[in-house]
């Protein structure tokens, strides 16, 4: 059972130096209980696409195409009004930076009973506590957090708080947009191991946002690779780890050092990603592919084929050979 | 913390007597006396004019009256009015005070409420077109000529149409027959209203702490009407009943001189929430709050606006302080006979006692409310208190 | 070293034009420019109007100008009760071409004739656009002098307070200590004295022309509140990582206080002088309208004289003599005020539309 089906997805934002294509043509599906990644670097558009499943985008952020599907219905045209009673309740969302996503003269317990009551309106205070009193011993936090203001906890506890906050009003999906990154790691550790606990506790859907490939191996199921706003390549973790086609996915996974064996120079990728305002068709990763051949051509039109059971790759029409 | 306190109060003091004979010289400055018309008086013999001078010690040199009138201040002692003797200036600083009080707490008060929901809902449409016509409404607003302003508001609904009185804060013929003053009806008019605003304000923190919404509205709705109903009954009752036409009288002269200075004070509040609700508009809880599905609406206010909050009390606290101040133009155009007034009179006629009187009030009344904000400023931003020694 | 130099005037310059790029985004900014444009426009066209010729300097002249304009008028004699059939009002008779019997001494004519009287003041004609007042003198000219003392004053106090608040207020959260104690005790002394009866006592004794009067309101502004404000404002850049790193590179508290401090601080100042002149141009109206300063021609003067004239209560009938100065304050002072708002937007990316 498919809980996700984003098709074709295009979004755009209107700035004062031209029309940003920061989303271009992203399909992919997410079943019921499975944990989907998608990885790339900063500015690739994968927060992008996380704040479009919400529709949350900035004022000047538009969806010019395209389908999300979310647990049959197409969330894209819906009105306001319809669009408040899924968010939440059907999708979340963990922030990057979740730290500072509580208000700060609200106490926390307030905080997360006021997305309750917009969702269960019949609901008394002392159910809604109780719940929430569940949700933290989920996450691990104390009890007395309910009644604490957001300064007053430090930032792995406010970071846990978000994912009850997350969790409150039993949604089908959650997403996590680099939700450990503002972390040190033994925190990070911790993070991860509670959301994947509560993943199987409650059999959870997952999108996970990082740039961080060692976390996505980790983490997910099935995963996708972005670059310039465009899904790369995109299968099973374990598949896309083994076996990468992209020339962009070879790199990035070289480019992670080897805690065992020699030390080896570290390889990177030269070069910055495109600019997403001029519109350029082909392959946007031609000018800084290592594995460039000479029969490459970069203006061929790109798109997603199968190479193996599930596994996807962004290939132009000469590279299909 | 409170070595922090101490250190203040001590300049403070300090600062106070500076204020007190900067004032008495600036005061001396001004030519001439209190008594010059003594002199145009033909009957008079010039040795009169003499001995009253005498009389009031404005004989003796500038430093040796300063000294003198710091020593008296200091033992309460505040002299007596010069032209409206035998008053002393604590009576008619008493007299005077509640009027202001009257007019300008009510001024406030509504300019405060509305301009806060006004800039509220602008920050909330920025962009829109209506914004920015409403926004330039508003600075226009702020920025009026005032006295032109409130003569324009005489002649239109005073004269011209007839609808409310021209200046004054009663008609003396309906007062011929009171047994009582217009003072003690401006004390009780004063307490009334003290008394709601306290009654109100508590309904309203206690309950914030009922968890559906719409029962909340009902509740505070609810106690708007017993408040009502209540009012009603105190003031039908034994003495009251009797005040109560000639605090009716008062009222219908307030409501001209209120409604112009509401027009040009909420914009000034409305222009402050309205930049500071833009700022908290950006900041990351907001989005989380989107994410939450609550509706525009309620992020609007109970997120955005609660955080504008801070800046906006801090500066109706300010505002609070310069009542007096603002007073003098409002009160010499519509005649209201207020602190301002008293000042203003007191410093044409030279009329040191009373002058050095009200100003000593404000500035003791600015120096408190500053103190408070510098107080709590150091307290909820320790950084700024170790930086600075002041 | 030159290239040095060449390299940061192109980044002030780049900077400039990005910030002018900005401003010109804010509407409320655009708004208040044209504004303040169209009155510093006015400003200069009474110089160019008298250099060029165009208008004769001793009938335009704002204060001493004189316009003669004759007209018929009909000798009435207004009635003791209203409403009749002729009026409605005590305040329509006389009407605009009547005159009243009661007010003619130098004549011997009767009811029911005409006279030929000057008219003053007289209402919006071709050669004067906005009438002329009680005196003949012309009320568009009046205007664009009250522009010119407008701008003078505002300017001028603006500056001088905007400069003296910097200096000390930077002073004050550099050096810390006593400095800062004093500094702000006589803030606060300052803003102890009530500023009207303040203005009172100070014209009482001196003499207030526009220079005088730009440098007492200059003075009072500078040592007042926005010392403190200025001073919180260094204070929060001093904490900055840079300024550390500054004073461990070697440079000197000087050097630091000029390059590091004072640029950082630039934008508040200039929010804080554009909103000074619309104090200094209010506060100096105020001063007019109550009839205080020795100043030859300003708006709030044109209000003073309508007022003590006693043609305020006379409603729409001269509605020149009223409505355009106040009208100019207005607007002039909204205008600065508009200005300043987009000057923000400029410096505050949070407040901006995208």
């Amino acid at each position: 059972m498919n809980i996700l089906e984003v098709k074709n997805l295009n979004m755009s934002y209107k700035t004062i130096d031209g029309e940003v294509e920061a989303v271009k043509d992203v399909s992919f599906t997410v079943k019921e209980g499975e944990s989907f990644g998608i990885v790339g670097e900063s500015g690739c558009g994968k927060t992008s696409v996380a704040m479009s499943l919400l529709q949350l985008q900035a004022d000047n952020g538009k969806i010019t195409n395209g389908e999300i599907i979310f647990d049959g219905t197409n969330i894209v045209g819906l009105s306001e009004s319809e669009l408040r009673e899924v968010r939440w309740s059907g999708i979340s969302i963990v922030f990057q930076g979740a730290m500072n996503s509580w208000n700060p003269v609200v106490k926390i317990g307030e905080q997360i009973r006021e997305a309750m009551r917009e969702h269960y309106p019949d609901k008394t205070k002392e159910e809604n506590t109780t719940k929430i009193l569940e949700l933290f011993g989920i996450v691990g936090l104390d009890s007395s957090v309910i009644d604490r203001f957001p300064h007053e906890l430090s930032g792995g506890m406010k970071q846990r708080a978000v994912i009850a906050l997350a969790l409150s009003c039993d949604p089908k999906l959650i997403i996590a947009d680099e939700p450990t990154t503002a972390l040190d790691v033994v925190i990070q550790d911790q993070i991860l191991n509670e959301i994947r606990k509560v993943q199987e506790v409650l059999g959870l859907s997952l999108i996970y946002i990082s740039h961080d490939i060692a976390v996505i191996a980790e983490m997910t199921d099935n995963m996708a690779v972005m670059y310039a706003g465009r899904i790369v390549e995109r299968g099973p973790t374990k598949e896309i780890f083994a076996n990468p086609r992209h020339s962009y996915t070879k790199s990035l996974l070289e480019s992670t050092p080897s805690v065992v064996g020699d030390k080896v120079k570290l390889k990177s990728l030269e070069g910055e990603p495109p600019s997403l305002i001029n519109k350029e068709s082909g392959c946007s990763f031609a000018p800084r592919c290592p594995y460039r051949e000479d029969s490459c051509n970069p203006s061929l039109d790109m798109e997603l084929v199968e190479i193996g059971t599930d596994h996807y790759v962004d290939i132009c029409s000469a590279g299909k050979s | 913390m409170y070595k922090y306190i101490f250190k203040r109060v001590y300049q403070l003091i300090i600062v106070f007597f500076l204020f007190l004979i900067t004032s008495y010289v600036l005061f001396d400055s001004i030519p001439g006396n209190a008594f010059q018309n003594l002199l145009l008086n033909p009957d008079l013999p010039p040795e009169a004019y003499e001995q009253v001078i005498k009389l009031y010690g404005l004989d003796k040199p500038l430093s040796e009256r300063v000294f003198l009138y710091v020593q008296n201040f200091l033992q309460g002692d505040f002299g007596y009015s010069y032209k409206h003797y035998p008053k002393t200036p604590i009576e008619l600083i008493s007299q005077r005070l509640p009027r202001t009080l009257m007019l300008f707490a009510m001024v406030n008060i509504i300019a405060f409420y509305t301009g806060f929901l006004i800039g509220k809902i602008l920050a909330w449409r920025r962009g829109s077109k209506s914004e920015t016509w409403i926004t330039v409404t508003s600075v226009f607003s702020y920025t009026i000529f005032y006295p032109w302003f409130a003569l324009m508001m005489l002649w239109f609904f005073g004269y011209k149409l007839d609808w409310l009185p021209i200046g004054k804060f009663l008609y003396p013929e309906k007062w011929y027959d009171a047994p009582f003053d217009s003072d003690v009806v401006f004390v009780s008019m004063i307490k009334f209203t003290a008394i709601v605003s306290i009654v109100q304000i508590i309904v309203y923190i206690y309950t914030r702490n009922i968890e559906s919404l719409s029962m909340r509205r009902n509740v505070r709705f609810a106690s708007f009407i017993i408040i009502a109903l209540a009012s009603l009954f105190y003031w039908n009752n034994g003495e009251l009943l009797i005040q109560k036409p000639y605090a009716m009288d008062i009222a219908y002269h307030m409501i001209l001189p209120i409604f112009t200075v509401t027009v040009v004070a909420f914009a000034g509040t409305a222009l402050l929430t309205r930049t500071t609700m833009m700022e908290v508009m950006k900041d990351d809880f907001i989005l989380t709050a989107r994410a939450k599905g609550l509706s525009q609406k309620r992020i609007r206010d109970r997120h955005a606006a609660r955080n504008a909050l801070l800046p906006v009390v801090t500066s109706f606290i300010f505002t609070i302080v310069t009542i007096i101040d603002g007073s003098v133009l409002t009160e010499t155009i519509f005649s209201w006979p207020g602190m301002g007034q008293l000042i203003l009179q007191s410093v044409l006629e030279e009329d040191i006692p009373v002058a050095m009187a009200s100003f000593s009030f404000i500035g003791i009344f600015a120096l408190v409310a500053h103190f408070i904000a510098d107080i709590s400023y150091a307290y909820l931003d320790p950084r700024i208190r170790i930086q600075s020694q002041g | 070293m030159n290239n040095q130099k060449n390299i940061a005037k192109e980044i002030r310059r780049k900077a400039i034009k990005k910030n002018w790029r900005l401003f010109r985004r804010s509407k409320l900014g655009m708004i208040g420019l044209y504004i303040v444009i169209f009155f510093l426009f006015l400003t200069i066209l009474q110089p160019i109007l008298f250099i060029t010729g165009v208008w004769n300097k001793g009938v335009y002249d704002p204060v001493v100008g004189y316009s003669e304009q004759f007209q018929e008028f009909l000798v009435v004699e207004c009635p003791k009760e209203y409403p009749t059939e002729k009026y409605d009002e005590r305040s329509d008779c006389p009407g605009r071409t009547e005159v009243n019997i009661k007010t003619l001494f130098y004549s011997d004519a009767q009811v029911g004739e005409t006279i030929i009287q000057n008219l003053q003041p007289a209402p919006p004609s071709r050669q004067h656009i906005l009438g002329t007042d009680s005196l003949g003198r012309d009320v568009f000219s009046q205007i664009m002098e009250g522009s010119q003392v407008a701008f003078v004053l505002g300017l001028l106090s603006a500056t001088l307070g905007v400069g003296i608040s910097t200096i000390l207020g930077t002073i004050a959260a550099f050096f810390g200590g006593r400095i800062d104690a004093y500094l702000m005790r006589q803030s606060d002394l300052i803003l102890m004295l009530p500023t009207l009866p303040l203005l009172f006592i100070i014209s009482a004794f001196a003499e207030l022309k526009i220079w005088h009067l730009a440098v007492v309101l200059g003075t009072i502004g500078g040592l007042g509140g926005s010392v403190i404000t200025i001073k919180s404002q260094a204070l929060q850049v001093k904490v900055k990582p840079f300024v550390d790193s500054a004073r461990i590179t070697g440079g000197s508290r000087m050097n630091i206080l000029f390059s590091h401090v004072l640029p950082n601080v630039a934008p508040l100042a200039l929010l804080f002088m554009v909103f000074s002149v619309t104090g200094a141009i209010a506060s100096e109206s105020v001063l007019s309208f109550l009839g205080l300063l020795n100043i030859d021609m300003s708006w709030g003067l044109m209000i003073y004289l309508a007022q003590v004239e006693g043609f305020i209560f006379s409603g729409m009938k001269f509605w020149w003599l009223i409505l355009p100065a106040g009208l100019s304050v207005t607007f002039l002072t909204g205008g600065f005020y508009l200005v300043g708002r987009g000057l923000d937007e400029v410096f505050n990316p949070r407040l901006r539309d995208r």
